[in-house]
């Protein structure tokens, strides 16, 4: 695992400007993990995703959302805490 | 006489979605026609295969699907917003009609609930 | 037998731990015996639940719920008034081990 700059961790709808806040200030070498109704984005077709994406599996699995086919890692809460670890700075939207 | 309940919240988020749901069940008890029509984030109410004890809660998708049980007339989804969201045949629990949103649509319900 | 947790209107804490002969000490409590004719309700509000992760909410959307499955004839409050006497809904769920349904007072 690479070491992620800033881990951007979404919990918000697409629509909500939280969302819109974190795509702006998100770069290539950032991770941005989609928890929540946060993993809607996946599904969204309008949806611009930038850095490495992450997916809580258990709210993929909930919501019925797919990830075949796209570039994203789809991890448990193990995994979650130990990015957030590893992560230099995490941010919560 | 119909009433129209529409649902854009995205399951799961917060209790909207499931009042709005609640409210058309109540309204079916007492035999009034209710038609529910999902918009926006709310189209997510209706994709297939949801695992909600995933997250310790219960489906949206199979309280949804006691609705024509209870007698709620329709389920509708805005074509526009399954579009955004991917949602087709495949994917979607069946008996939903795929329609616009639009003014014609809501000028045929005497009531329009939507809670924000 | 022991019967397991109640909550404070006689419904179960723990799904999990409903059978037959819990079923049965619950419906003592309402002087209800347990027929044949009882049974097929309460087979048929299990079904329902696991399809729909919900109890019928009320009385009217129970009786529906029947009706749709079964007639007219067992679809009627009168029948199920008479099988699950007071809030026939509440009474059968109670019964049945599912959860209190929400709109039944």
């Amino acid at each position: 695992m690479t070491t992620i700059h800033t881990l951007h961790i979404v919990n918000k709808r697409p629509d909500h400007p939280a969302f819109g806040a974190c795509l702006s200030s998100i770069t290539d070498q950032d991770g941005l993990l989609l928890t929540e109704s946060g993993v809607l984005a996946l599904a969204d077709r309008e949806a611009v995703l930038k850095g490495t994406i992450y997916a809580l599996a258990p709210d993929l699995q909930a919501r019925a959302i797919t990830v075949d086919g796209l570039d994203v890692q789809t991890i448990d809460f193990d995994t979650m805490v130990a990015l957030t670890t590893e992560a230099t700075r995490v941010i919560c939207w | 006489m119909e009433t129209l309940v529409i649902i854009s919240h995205a399951p799961y988020c917060d209790w909207t979605g499931r009042e709005s749901l609640d409210m058309a069940f109540s309204l079916a008890a007492f035999d009034q026609p209710v038609t529910l029509l999902f918009t926006g984030e709310g189209v997510n109410w209706l994709r297939k295969a949801q695992q909600a004890d995933a997250v310790q809660q219960k489906s949206v998708e199979k309280n949804l699907s006691a609705a024509p049980i209870f007698g709620v007339s329709a389920l509708m989804a805005d074509h526009k917003a399954c579009e955004r969201y991917g949602l087709n045949k495949e994917n979607m629990m069946p008996g939903v009609t795929v329609t616009a949103l639009s003014a014609d649509l809501i000028e045929r319900y005497a009531h329009v609930v939507n809670l924000s | 037998m022991t019967i397991p947790t109640r909550n404070n209107e006689g419904f179960l804490e723990d799904a999990w731990a409903w059978s037959p002969d819990v079923a049965r000490e619950i419906a003592a409590d309402d002087n209800i015996e347990l027929t044949d004719n009882h049974w097929e309700i309460i087979e048929f509000l299990r079904k329902f639940y696991k399809q729909h992760e919900i109890s019928p909410p009320s009385n009217r959307l129970f009786v529906k719920a029947v009706r749709e499955a079964f007639d007219e004839e067992k679809g009627n409050s009168i029948y199920l008034m008479q099988l699950f006497p007071g809030t026939p809904a509440k009474t059968a769920c109670r019964i049945a081990g599912l959860p209190r349904p929400t709109n039944c007072l």
